[in-house]
């Protein structure tokens, strides 16, 4: 389960009010590489992967991701705050205004709604994990897109943080697909911890695949589906 | 910056620092120096929220403050303190 803390991962605090630049930053809410995408689509991803350390960090960082949805759509209410009728027509925002008025709704940055299709689970480790460091860089573009429109130093700073996340992330995704060959077994050999079956993701017979064997070579890998070849 | 704020900030610092920690675990399970130093800012973390709850109310379900009114009082964490109540 998940518990809430009445406070935001980082402070967001917007002093004046920005319509134009909220449709950019909603993006970040309900846009293809966005902070609910992100978290779906690692919470999604938890259930099959093979590994502890695998589980673990997609069931954290997704869990991260949904405080930065918090972070983002703050921002995309602060920055729509007492706003006068002509304000709103002037930033361009009055097309949202009319369906959602100043209600936060996850759509990107042309008002298209949130679609799952922006994120994959397959099921597969490995093409699932690359999926995962690539979005990672998909949402860092575009937190650098948004910096390049955003003046604010109260938005900046916060933009600036959640970029740095992504970039913490791809790391430990990029470790994470090294688990279990990079070296020896990390945990005490004791057989109740359970780790002692313990393969490696890649292996000089081939690729491990969701069933948990190793397949032996690449021809008997294509021709059962069972997963990618090394 | 406010007393609760400037204090709520405090806590927020440590408590990124605990998660940087808490995920770097994830892929470095074996890795002594990061859990005890996970376990050291765990300890500034405990105390900081028993003040901060004291003070300004619970933050969660499962503070020892449990005051129903601070809980549903603002500012939330999105709001900024201007708005009406």
């Amino acid at each position: 389960m998940w518990s809430y803390e009445k406070r935001l991962q980082y402070p967001v605090k917007v002093k004046t009010p920005n319509p134009a630049l909220a449709k950019l930053i909603a993006t970040q809410y309900g846009g293809p590489n966005g902070e609910l995408g992100a978290s779906l689509r690692y919470l999604s991803q938890r259930y099959t992967m093979p590994y502890p350390e695998l589980k673990a960090i997609l069931t954290d960082i997704g869990t991260e991701e949904l405080a930065h949805l918090e972070m983002v759509s703050a921002l995309v209410y602060q920055l729509t705050r007492n706003l006068t009728p002509e304000q709103i027509r002037a930033a361009g925002y009055d097309a949202y205004f009319v369906d959602h008025t100043t209600a936060v709704y996850p759509v990107d940055a042309n008002g298209m709604p949130f679609n799952a299709q922006t994120f994959a689970v397959s099921g597969d480790t490995l093409t699932d994990l690359h999926e995962d460091l690539a979005a990672e860089q998909k949402a860092r573009a575009t937190y650098d897109n948004i910096l390049r429109y955003a003046d604010d130093p109260d938005v900046r700073d916060v933009i600036q943080f959640l970029r740095q996340r992504e970039i913490v992330h791809y790391q430990r995704f990029g470790e994470a697909k090294q688990t279990g060959w990079n070296g020896p077994a990390p945990f005490p050999k004791d057989p109740d911890a359970g780790f002692s079956k313990r393969r490696p993701l890649y292996s000089s017979f081939g690729y491990k695949n969701f069933s948990g064997r190793v397949t032996r070579n690449a021809r008997a890998n294509s021709r059962k589906f069972s997963g990618v070849m090394v | 910056m406010n007393e609760q704020a400037r204090l709520l900030r405090r806590l927020s610092a440590y408590q990124f620092a605990a998660w940087e920690l808490h995920i770097f675990l994830d892929t470095h399970p074996n890795n002594c120096e990061a859990a005890r130093k996970l376990e050291e800012i765990q300890k500034t973390v405990e105390s900081l929220t028993a003040q901060y709850e004291a003070a300004y109310g619970p933050l969660g379900e499962s503070a020892a403050q449990t005051s129903r009114w601070a809980w549903i009082t603002g500012p939330w964490p999105w709001e900024t303190g201007e708005e009406e109540s």
